[in-house]
């Protein structure tokens, strides 16, 4: 009697599991190229916020943590993501710096303006280096780099540059705030101010690239208007000048 | 107008790896701007130079027993690929560490470039910009994942250090140094005392010094380490501790606070009331 009992139980516990339907929930990502699924699936978690504090949470992870294993250092839990997923942003609004027709000792200046955002970590830094110097059509024609009015300003070292009778190729970077009004910040090592330029580094002659702008700290779309300057003498060949500058951001380790 | 606004994440990843191990890491690189960009890859090496957390590209040569390549379908590192507008691209990077490689640490930067457009001929005289925007790569090559650390406090001041109850904050500035072969992270505090009673403790943020070189160290929740006023008159220390498995021994600084402010006001009262006296005893004799 008793094992007729037991029968008919784990045959309706067994009828039971065919019946109630669960669907197991997983977590899935895919792009053309790859899917990858996740196994766990958390309870919640995020950024919550108000006036008055700022929350990052999550529940549910199972085994959150550093895992030591061989070969790598896995760090599991959402947490890290907050740690290390600082998303890094870079902006140049204009790429094409046009001077127009160049007349002789009257300076001629072009600007465009970089914006950086680097919301945690240690702050960034962005370098400049030019392919060339601005080079003509004909095989060594060109505006050579500006050594300022002093002739001593390089690639590293910034001058005052007013006399339209120092002629070359420079830049000037200031840092501005979101009304564009200057504010030096992030160049006010590098620039004194908007009179002061110095030369872009010339990778054609392996120079290093130089950091124009920098800060310590995390922050949130600071802007640069960094203005490009020709000033050619009445000797200068007549002939369209050109050449290629690339800002490179990195972040503070 | 074409412009370049280009979003990388993360910014900057860690890793610990055996000699011989494989390491994946996808990257997200948005593009922001209103127009395609024509992109590319790369990793570069470089060493670290001054002391807050600048790098330098010039003169390294890639350590053969490091590989790089993406694990992508469609694009291989140094592979042009172009990004539409408002478009994500998930980039994983393979990093691929030969049982040949030294036992040390590795530092690369992966980089999204730019391609150079062709020059507008309409236009005369002008300037092509190019973006870049990179992510740093801290690789340990280690058989062990505790690898063993030694640090160096080499500079700890306070500025001033002779400081008036009110007024300016006491601002601490420290460098620490790594003596040993990977890079470890600046977890320590700063304790100040007075009469051997702790009156503050500034945490250290978790600046990265990499190895053979120094770094500035940092407090959380602010850039400098300050301490803001009032304070109360007196002498007081502040010792610079780093966490025990840096094996680094700690550095105390001492600095004296006076109420110059509360004197001065104090002296110009008395002044006032002395010269109202004068006055008073000049003038009014009998009174």
């Amino acid at each position: 009697m008793k094992n007729k009992t037991s029968f008919v139980s784990i045959l309706f516990i067994i009828t039971l599991l065919f019946f109630i339907k669960k669907d197991i929930e997983a977590q899935s990502f895919s792009s053309q190229s790859y899917q990858i699924q996740f196994g766990n699936f958390n309870v919640t978690s995020g950024k919550k916020s108000s006036a008055n504090y700022t929350l990052t949470d999550t529940v549910g992870q199972n085994a959150p943590g550093q895992f030591n294993n061989t070969g790598y250092v896995l760090k599991a839990g959402f947490q890290y993501i907050y740690d290390t997923s600082n998303k890094f942003s870079f902006a140049i609004d204009n790429l094409s710096i046009n001077f127009g027709t160049l007349v002789p000792n009257v300076g001629s200046t072009s600007t465009n303006i970089i914006t950086i955002t680097t919301p945690s970590g240690k702050g960034y830094e962005i370098i400049a280096v030019e392919n060339r110097p601005l080079s003509g059509s004909n095989p060594g024609v060109t505006i050579p780099d500006t050594t300022c009015d002093s002739g001593t300003c390089s690639e590293a070292i910034s001058g005052l540059w007013t006399s339209n009778n120092t002629f070359g190729f420079g830049f000037n970077a200031i840092g501005i705030n979101s009304s564009g009004v200057a504010t030096g910040v992030g160049t006010s090592n590098y620039f004194t101010n908007n009179n002061y330029y110095r030369q872009f580094a010339n990778s054609a002659t392996n120079e290093t690239g130089q950091v124009f702008m920098s800060e310590n700290k995390p922050v949130k779309e600071h802007s640069a208007k960094i203005t490009y300057k020709a000033l050619i003498s009445r000797s200068q060949a007549a002939d369209s000048y050109e050449n290629s500058i690339s800002f490179i951001a990195v972040p503070k380790y | 107008m074409a412009s370049f606004d280009l979003t990388l994440s993360p910014s900057q990843i860690e890793f610990v790896a055996k000699p011989g191990a494989t390491i994946t890491q996808a990257y997200d690189v948005i593009n922001n701007s209103e127009n395609p960009l024509l992109l590319n890859t790369e990793v570069l090496p470089w060493h670290p130079i001054g002391n807050e957390g600048n790098v330098s590209y010039q003169n390294i040569i890639s350590s053969p027993n490091i590989l790089f390549s993406l694990n992508n379908s469609d694009i291989k590192l140094g592979q042009v690929f172009t990004l539409a507008p408002g478009q994500k691209q998930q980039l994983v990077l393979k990093i691929e560490t030969s049982s040949q490689a030294s036992l040390d640490d590795f530092y690369y930067t992966f980089f999204i470039t730019q391609q150079g457009q062709t020059l507008d001929s309409n236009k005369s005289n002008n300037t092509q910009t190019i973006g870049k925007i990179g992510s740093h790569l801290l690789l340990t090559v280690s058989n062990s994942e505790d690898v063993s650390n030694k640090a160096q406090i080499t500079k700890f001041t306070v500025s001033p250090k002779l400081k008036d109850i009110f007024l300016t904050p006491l601002t601490f500035n420290a460098e620490v140094k790594n003596n040993s072969n990977n890079f470890f992270k600046t977890k320590g505090t700063i304790t100040i005392n007075k009469n051997n009673v702790k009156v503050k403790e500034l945490e250290l943020s978790d600046n990265n010094v990499l190895t053979h070189s120094s770094r500035l160290i940092s407090c959380k929740d602010q850039t400098d380490c300050t301490f803001d006023p009032p304070f109360w008159p007196g002498s007081y220390t502040a010792t610079l501790t780093l966490d025990p498995s840096l094996s680094a021994p700690s550095a105390t600084i001492s600095f004296f606070v006076f109420p110059f402010s509360l004197t001065a006001i104090l002296i110009v009262i008395l002044t006032i009331f002395f010269i109202l006296f004068r006055i008073k005893k000049r003038f009014f004799p009998h009174s």
